[in-house]
């Protein structure tokens, strides 16, 4: 094994790998300074890039990118207080309160030498799992690689933000979309409505793209302008470094924490970072400052932030559970290579497995290296609007879309999912578990079919893996039930809970839409899916059908309980304010901010002003209108080509929806025009050809 | 010095907030309450003062830069360097002590000031 770890260093010495390596930081560093990216959208746009490369050159590209998106995303919050993703939103409870007190230099090294050694302890983790779990996953047979599958798309459900029946909702049309296509094992083709197109499957990277990618430009690209004036970049870097060598105890443990966040499927850098920041509240002693500019709520964090990426491929690689988003994606890439994660990458593939283990930390060093070189730059890079950016990232996005199979078609599924991804972010459901589930629909019906044509009868349902991972779905659905009791009798809740007070939501988008009409309708609308694709499977062969029929049952049992859960809380926002018509509240009532829960034990949160709600209609609009400008950009690269769209689309969106200066609009149009015209001689891209070339 | 009291809306809330009154009587000290349940909105100073009529002029309501509710209170009398903080208890059956936590249990053990546990008077 330690031959297989000195191999991959030294495959490392290959100037090529090195160079993809060193693209995906610098790429992961930028995306990381976007808004709303993070390492799901970095993984997502480079994915593309990957097409046709070598696993090794396109795995050190993409862990480089995810070691350091969450290295760069702390500028911007702790510079202009606009944190880009979730997780950086708790640096920035300390980090911009230190830098406003003129020593933003001190809060970023900080901040850029914790994401360092986060992700090397979260390399270290990861190369110490190996090891330990070997054994373990040498003994799996496919009864206990389709339990996997299972628990992997549950965990990710019960674990993930917003109540379990939404996430479970989630991953069942997760699961459905991924079963469209052809069977594997009838090879029958299933929901695809006798189009060619959709048998082939949907593609990984428009799903990807679309639910996250575009329903984040959705929701962004109606910003105004970011007037904060960025913070003087003030202080000397010395005094931070060696400021951080006296934090090493905070370092250690939120590297932990993160590891363990990263390894829990669904439980991603976000809540790690808020888990590692309640930790280093709770551990200190005197709490005075925290909030206020204090070290130790950035150091701690930051390590997590960056060490549940590392984590996240433990199961991942391991198991097969994807650990997160990023990781879900990274699984389908491998799971087209011909590579299965489990006892195969263990024994064949090991030095794919160090080959990750040294990108992540030369990437992680590399990073905070170059974060510490160009904080200026980066610091200028986020003062540029998100509208600005909206259509170079949608016309990169959508052309990523396309490499996978080369169909129009593509692009219009990830518009598509993108309305869909953004409705599930208005009303609050979560989509790890949507995109979990896409991705491990077909090799959970593969290892149902290897087992059931492998072992007669149940007799492997008694293998004692198979129960320990069975009590392993159970728990965490008690665990969240005793959770709810909890809530619900009443004011000692008592449990540690360590997000932000409730009045500081990063996105304001995300569950904005929860319990109003716009949540009943996407139930219902959940029911109707899941009671058509029942309905439509039933003309499938019985072993195709199985599959499609168990997860649409589960899926409309799901369904069900979501739309009983949205009427009820109507209903009784109806009673506590029946005097309120001036107000409306938009929030749930009662519960925790993006519980879904109908408990009531506590006093209505504050309703909501008339404001907010116009707010929400507004969001809508926008969002309502650029989907139909994504549409009509697709109709003219249908028409026209890529090019010429890109050359239409991009000045009239930016002078009239990011209501940019001319001159800004000609020299972005020229340059992407540009860059369109060279990718193809530099990477095997596909232009789009439109019916008029 | 400051009094801190650990406020929620409930009757051992209340009884936090009698006892602090009544504590701070003598020197008529400051009252902080600091709201101690999530997701509960904060009280209106006005309100509390129509009730507690007694601490009218000396009631603020603070909220601390932290989440979490026990760490919150424990924030705020650091703060405002309290010099007593007063936190409300309801009977709990031996289950109900094992089974759910308890922000008062974390507030008497992480305050770095002397605590006053009380209950509310029996029905």
């Amino acid at each position: 094994m330690t031959d297989a770890a000195f191999s991959a260093l030294g495959s490392l010495a290959d100037p090529s790998l090195l160079l993809m390596l060193a693209v995906g930081v610098l790429a992961g560093l930028v995306i990381g300074l976007i808004p709303g990216l993070g390492g799901t959208g970095a993984v997502a746009i480079l994915l593309p890039v990957t097409f046709g490369m070598d696993p090794e050159p396109a795995l050190a590209m993409l862990i480089g990118a995810l070691a350091v998106v969450h290295t760069s995303d702390t500028v911007a919050a702790v510079l202009l207080g606009a944190p880009g993703s979730a997780s950086a939103s708790v640096t920035m409870l300390d980090g911009y309160s230190m830098a406003r007190q003129g020593q933003a230099k001190r809060a970023l090294s900080l901040a850029f030498l914790s994401s360092m050694a986060g992700g090397l302890i979260g390399a270290v983790g990861l190369t110490l799992a190996i090891p330990l779990a070997r054994p373990l996953v040498l003994s799996f047979g496919s009864p206990e690689l389709f339990m996997l599958t299972i628990l992997g798309v549950s965990l990710a459900a019960v674990l993930s933000r917003g109540n379990v029946v939404k996430g479970l909702t989630a991953g069942f049309l997760g699961l459905l979309l991924g079963l469209v296509g052809t069977s594997p094992t009838t090879a029958e083709e299933r929901f695809s409505f006798g189009s060619l197109f959709l048998s082939d499957g949907v593609s990984l990277v428009a799903v990807a793209l679309g639910i996250f990618g575009l329903a984040e430009i959705a929701s962004r690209v109606g910003q105004r302008d970011v007037a904060e004036k960025p913070v003087e970049l003030t202080g000397g870097w010395g005094s931070g470094i060696r400021e951080w060598l006296t934090h090493w105890a905070h370092v250690i443990r939120g590297s932990l924490i993160g590891i363990w966040a990263g390894v829990l499927p669904g439980v991603g850098a976000t809540a790690g970072t808020w888990l590692a920041y309640g930790q280093a509240v709770a551990t200190a002693k005197d709490k005075r400052t925290f909030g206020k500019g204090d070290p130790r709520g950035i150091v701690g964090p930051e390590s997590a932030n960056n060490s549940v990426e590392a984590g996240d491929l433990i199961p991942t690689f391991l198991f097969g559970i994807p650990g997160g988003v990023p990781s879900a994606m990274l699984l389908g890439m491998l799971l087209t290579y011909g590579i299965q994660p489990g006892p195969a990458i263990v024994t064949d593939h090991l030095d794919l497995m160090y080959l990750i283990v040294w990108s992540f930390a030369i990437a992680s060093v590399a990073g905070a290296f170059l974060c510490f070189l160009a904080t200026g730059s980066l610091a200028k890079l986020t003062r540029v609007p998100f509208a600005v950016l909206g259509p170079g990232l949608l016309v990169i996005m959508l052309l990523g879309a396309y490499q996978e199979g080369g169909q129009i078609g593509d692009l219009w599924v990830m518009v598509a999912l993108g309305v869909v991804g953004f409705l599930l972010k208005a009303t609050g459901m979560p989509r790890a578990p949507f995109l979990i589930g896409f991705v491990l629909a077909i090799p959970m019906e593969r290892y149902y079919y290897l087992t059931a044509s492998l072992y007669d009868g149940a007799g492997w349902m008694l293998r004692p893996g198979v129960l320990v991972f069975g009590a392993v779905l159970v728990v965490p659905v008690l665990w969240t039930l005793v959770k709810k009791l909890r809530r619900s009798v009443g004011a000692d809740d008592g449990h540690r809970d360590e997000h932000e007070p409730d009045d500081a939501p990063v996105d304001e988008l995300e569950g904005s839409m929860a319990g109003t009409g716009w949540s009943l309708g996407l139930a219902l609308a959940t029911v109707a899916v899941f009671a058509g694709a029942l309905w439509a499977s039933t003309s499938f062969s019985d072993e195709a059908q199985l599959m499609p029929q168990l997860v649409a049952v589960c899926g409309l049992v799901a369904g069900l309980v979501l739309t009983w859960q949205e009427v009820t809380i109507r209903r009784s926002r109806a009673e506590v304010a029946p005097d309120d018509d001036v107000h409306s509240t938009a929030y749930d009532v009662g519960a925790p901010a993006s519980s879904g829960s109908t408990l009531l034990a506590t006093r209505p949160v504050a309703t909501e002003p008339d404001a907010r709600l116009a707010a929400r209609r507004r969001d809508l609009v926008i969002a309502a209108r650029t989907f139909a400008a994504m549409a009509g950009f697709l109709v003219l690269v249908m028409l026209g080509g890529y090019l010429a769209a890109t050359l239409v689309f991009t000045p009239a969106f930016l002078l009239y929806a990011a209501r940019a200066r001319t001159r800004t609009a000609v020299i972005y149009t020229l340059v992407l025009g540009g860059v369109l015209l060279v990718l193809p001689s530099l990477l095997p891209v596909d232009l789009p050809m439109g019916i008029l070339q | 010095m400051t009094v801190v009291v650990a406020y929620a809306d409930t009757p051992p809330g209340h009884a936090a907030v009698e006892a602090a009154v009544a504590e701070s009587a003598r020197e008529q000290e400051p009252l902080v309450l600091v709201p101690a349940v999530r997701g509960e909105v904060p009280p209106d100073v006005a309100e509390l003062e129509r009730r507690w009529p007694a601490a009218a002029g000396r009631l603020e309501v603070e909220r601390a830069d932290l989440g979490d509710p026990s760490d919150a209170v424990v924030q705020v009398a650091q703060r405002r360097d309290a010099r007593l903080v007063v936190l409300g208890l309801r009977a709990r059956t031996p289950v109900g002590k094992l089974v759910f936590g308890s922000t008062a249990q974390r507030i008497l053990l992480d305050a770095t000031c002397p605590v006053l546990a009380v209950k509310p008077a029996p029905a």
